[in-house]
């Protein structure tokens, strides 16, 4: 009996210690990140900054991986949807094959929000982008200075490396720039893609174009880490660096790195704190239903646009240039430094 | 009847008709694809096939001596990265070095290699000791290594590898890096050691009928321990040679790649039952399949071709293989 006595008094101890605690306050539930891949540093450092942004706001994060298999995630998904949690973040491996699976979390009246991959083929409740094409927007921008500074005027060769061409993120980029460029007839654009974002892969085709194209003044990679396997077949074939311009994008640490050390002329960023901040804003609205107001909203000091889609709710960010200037600014994901800042419920 | 003088001529022709292909096929691109004929792609070409090649080795040898190894990308990834890890100077790596600094060479070599070697073991002991299935015995490593690649890394990348190291992907003889010589020197290499040793015959023989080899008193399971030691430690020396061209490791890097190096065994005409290959042959198909990458790469083909006509020529190899098979028997 008396040890019947001691062990509730505990238990009661531990429950007033815990009702007591900010952190119980602030409990708003579950949400459930499911992250294509960890294959990469902007998908692991989403996962960090999802779980910190969603834990300013109160809720806690649990990330599940699908190692880039759409059945897997379908899969994580149905189970997902049994637990009943209060929202589910999904980056979507495949864009269509996630859309039942959408449908079925919002009968069950459980909110999905979309990271970072823009489905809009069904609704959901929110999406958080870069402008993928505005990426490119940004990266042609840059490119057009690059040469104006090299060549006196807007013209060249541009090696143009795409990520998996399988891949939407790199085809809008590709879109975006190519666009831009339109307006520049004196530009040659060579495109080719790097299979499975595989890096040496992406060196093969650096290596062999040098050659076909010896007068290639720039290239354009979309993603740093194939910037890192082109420096290397720039190297190999005795450039130095600057001597073939580099741009690339997405803000990964290593691109950061080549910029340090003069392979790289700008990253432009893919602004991965901006984008997981805004569904941590927003998420109190997404999982009461509430309204979310288009508009413009300071998301981290970016100027994030939420306009109301076929899809839903939408919240573009905008990517910025890092260059040798401005490299070394933590608000930049690819310094690693995840901003101190806390992020609060949008009004 | 056919005359011995011509039977000697069809059976060179099929002993290395993979070498006929490749030398029809680099022909036809160099006389249709802008920029393709000149030394510096054929250089790139054989750049390009340094680590396949080396993977085609420690498979073919599995597959030779009767077993499936699908680990070899996971090994040659994880080996990469723990180069990569202990060796790059940014991102996750480590920044290990020495005095003089050339002594990053031959340890991280040792280190991938034994890395490799690790995982062989591991695989060798649940086939050879436990009696298990080497293609689920290895599918498990194919997914545990890459997945320990993952957690090593934590997904992130590993960059800037000494200089010392880089030089082997800097330097050429013959126009060609010596990442690539590497890779052609191991070929050979393990070509003769097949070829020329015992250890090589017995392998053919084992794949052949183990029964048979093991009445005839070759120790089986020694023999397939070692070869699946072997396997790793060459995926381990691929993974070395990868980090290197890339200047480090990131966690994605070589996918896929096993796909490709089984096409190529095939393509060599090594048969998937065991017993028959030449490791030439299987040089030839890892160039084949290059030079056809590389001709996509310089023409404006969609890049999602590649796939489609090696998985077509994976199959041509394998009707070849059946049709040389039916020549040989009306031969003798």
């Amino acid at each position: 009996m008396k040890r019947l006595m001691v062990s509730l008094a505990g238990a009661a101890a531990l429950a007033a210690a815990t009702f007591l605690t900010p952190a119980y306050a602030a409990d708003k539930g579950t949400i459930y990140y499911l992250v294509p891949t960890l294959l990469d540093e902007f998908q692991t450092g989403s996962v960090t900054a999802i779980e910190k942004f969603m834990g300013d706001v109160g809720y806690k994060t649990v990330t599940l991986n699908a190692d880039n298999k759409t059945d897997v995630q379908q899969g994580q998904m149905n189970d997902v949807i049994a637990l009943k949690p209060s929202a589910i973040v999904l980056a979507a491996v495949d864009f269509n094959a996630l859309k039942p699976q959408i449908e079925a979390a919002r009968a069950a009246g459980i909110p999905v929000m979309e990271f970072d991959r823009q489905i809009t083929s069904t609704p959901s409740d929110l999406t958080s982008v870069a402008g993928t094409v505005e990426i490119g927007h940004v990266a042609a921008t840059e490119i057009e200075r690059l040469l104006k500074e090299k060549n006196g005027a807007v013209k060249g060769k541009v090696l143009q490396v795409l990520g998996d061409p399988g891949d939407p993120y790199t085809l809008d980029i590709q879109k975006g720039f190519e666009e831009k460029m339109k307006a520049f007839p004196d530009v040659t654009i060579v495109s080719k893609p790097a299979m499975q974002w595989e890096a040496s892969n992406a060196g093969s085709i650096v290596s062999d174009q040098l050659l076909a194209n010896p007068d290639i003044d720039l290239i354009f990679v979309h993603a740093a880490h194939l910037a890192v396997a082109a420096t290397a077949s720039l190297e190999a074939a005795g450039k130095k660096p600057g001597e073939v311009l580099l741009v690339s994008s997405n803000g990964a640490p290593v691109g950061l790195d080549l910029i340090r050390k003069g392979w790289e002329q700008v990253e432009v960023e893919q602004p991965l704190f901006a984008q997981a901040a805004a569904l941590a804003m927003f998420a109190d609205k997404v999982v009461n239903k509430q309204e979310i107001k288009p508009g413009t909203y300071d998301v981290l000091g970016l100027e994030g646009t939420v306009t109301i889609e076929s899809w839903g709710p939408n919240i573009k960010l905008p990517g910025a240039a890092i260059t040798k200037a401005n490299v070394d600014d933590p608000k930049f994901w690819g310094n690693m430094k995840t901003p101190d800042t806390k992020v609060a419920p949008a009004p | 009847m056919v005359s011995p003088r011509r039977r000697a001529v069809i059976e060179f022709v099929l002993d290395h008709l993979v070498w006929f292909i490749l030398f029809a096929v680099v022909t036809l691109f160099s006389l249709t694809v802008p920029s393709y004929f000149q030394i510096g792609i054929f250089a790139n070409i054989v750049e390009q096939s340094t680590f396949v090649a080396t993977l085609a080795i420690g498979l073919s040898l599995l597959i030779i001596a009767g077993y499936m190894d699908l680990s070899v990308e996971s090994v040659m990834a994880l080996a990469a990265m723990v180069t990569g890890i202990l060796f790059a100077k940014s991102g996750v790596g480590l920044g290990i070095s020495f005095s003089p600094e050339w002594l990053v060479v031959p340890i991280s070599l040792a280190i991938a290699l034994a890395v490799g070697a690790v995982v062989g073991a591991t695989n060798a002991y649940f086939v050879v000791r436990l009696k298990m299935n080497a293609f689920i015995v290895t599918l498990a490593a194919y997914i545990w290594g890459r997945g320990l690649v993952v957690a090593l890394s934590s997904g992130r990348s590993a960059q800037e590898l000494p200089a010392a190291m880089r030089v082997f992907a800097i330097e050429r003889f013959l126009s060609i890096p010596l990442i690539a010589w590497v890779a052609i020197v191991a070929t050979l290499v393990f070509a003769f050691i097949l070829n020329k040793t015992p250890f090589g015959r017995h392998l053919l023989l084992v794949g052949g009928n183990p029964v048979a080899a093991y009445r005839a008193g070759i120790r089986v399971d020694r023999l397939t321990a070692t070869t699946f030691i072997l396997a790793g430690a060459i995926a381990g020396l691929a993974g070395w040679l990868l980090a290197i061209r890339t200047s480090g490791a990131t966690a994605n890097l070589g996918i896929g790649m096993l796909f490709q190096t089984f096409a190529a065994v095939v393509i060599g005409g090594v048969s998937l039952k065991g017993g028959v290959g030449s490791l030439t042959g299987v040089y030839a198909g890892v160039l084949l399949l290059a030079s056809i990458q590389t001709a996509i790469n310089l023409m404006g083909m969609p890049a999602h071709f590649t796939q489609l006509i090696q998985g077509g020529m994976v199959l041509v190899a394998v009707l070849l293989d059946t049709v040389k098979l039916s020549i040989r028997k009306k031969l003798a």
